[in-house]
């Protein structure tokens, strides 16, 4: 069952930077909004929910405001450098889950293959 | 589909920031119009950006319990507003606007600010692209899990 508990962390894990991704989106589209602050995933607990409910797809993507970026005068706080950077970084996290859950697949193929 | 939620948060904020743009444009093309529909010199036009909570699709799911998914984060321009700056008085009192005194009042619009304006929705306008971009590729990766190595 090993292969399938990994394919369902992969998943949740996918899942995971999926939320990140739609965060930073929004980051991004709220760039000239007035008081708006930035908003990112707390990565290491929605791993643990993924963990936990073995791979089903949480409910709620456990989204905080973060603190200690430097504000405008018009109350919003979003680093166009630090979106910019969690857009690729995220989309390379995104990739190499893809990348994971294929060799899986792969292993799979190969098992019923018996590897030939 | 978040993936495609992160399209439309992205397709909000380039449509939020065209707008912006287009009364910016709109504002630059007025610089020295004097005389308008209702009388006076044309006003400065501001937008205001709000936060909005979810596709009202989205957000009929959400009450009926089907989807418990948190709020996107799209952007809306909500409204268009004057600029209560008082309209500048210049003395032309060949002017055909010109009041009895010979001044002749034009819109308080600088283009320098109007410029900054337009160069910062340009450039939010890049950045949402991008993001689309993002979010283009990684959909075009899960497509490709289904392609057999």
């Amino acid at each position: 069952m090993a292969a399938i508990s990994t394919m369902q962390l992969i998943e949740g894990y996918l899942k995971v930077t999926d939320d990140r991704q739609q965060m930073i989106a929004g980051n991004m589209a709220n760039i000239d909004t007035p008081g708006y602050h930035t908003k990112d995933i707390d990565f290491q607990a929605a791993m643990k929910q993924v963990v936990n409910n073995s791979g089903a797809a949480q409910l709620e993507p456990a989204s905080r405001e973060l603190d200690g970026l430097p504000e405008r005068p018009d109350g919003n706080n979003v680093n166009i450098d630090r979106e910019s950077l969690m857009l690729s970084q995220t989309q390379l996290q995104y990739q190499m889950g893809v990348q994971l859950i294929k060799s899986e697949f792969h292993t799979l193929l190969t098992a019923i293959k018996e590897g030939s | 589909m978040s993936l495609f939620d992160m399209m439309s948060i992205s397709a909000s904020a380039l449509s939020a920031e065209r707008q912006r743009a287009e009364v910016t444009s709109a504002n630059l093309a007025n610089a020295e119009t004097t005389h308008t529909d209702d009388g006076g010199p044309y006003v400065r036009k501001q937008v205001v950006f709000s936060p909005t909570s979810g596709t009202p699709f989205r957000t009929v799911f959400n009450g009926l319990g089907r989807f418990a998914q948190s709020p996107t984060g799209s952007v809306k321009l909500t409204q268009v507003v004057d600029d209560p700056t008082p309209p500048v008085k210049r003395y032309e009192p060949g002017n055909p606007d010109a009041d009895k005194s010979g001044y002749v009042e034009y819109p308080s619009i600088n283009p320098v600010t109007e410029m900054v304006d337009l160069m910062g929705s340009v450039r939010a306008y890049q950045l949402n692209a991008s993001a689309v971009t993002a979010a283009k590729q990684m959909i075009q990766e899960s497509i490709d899990i289904l392609k057999s190595s």
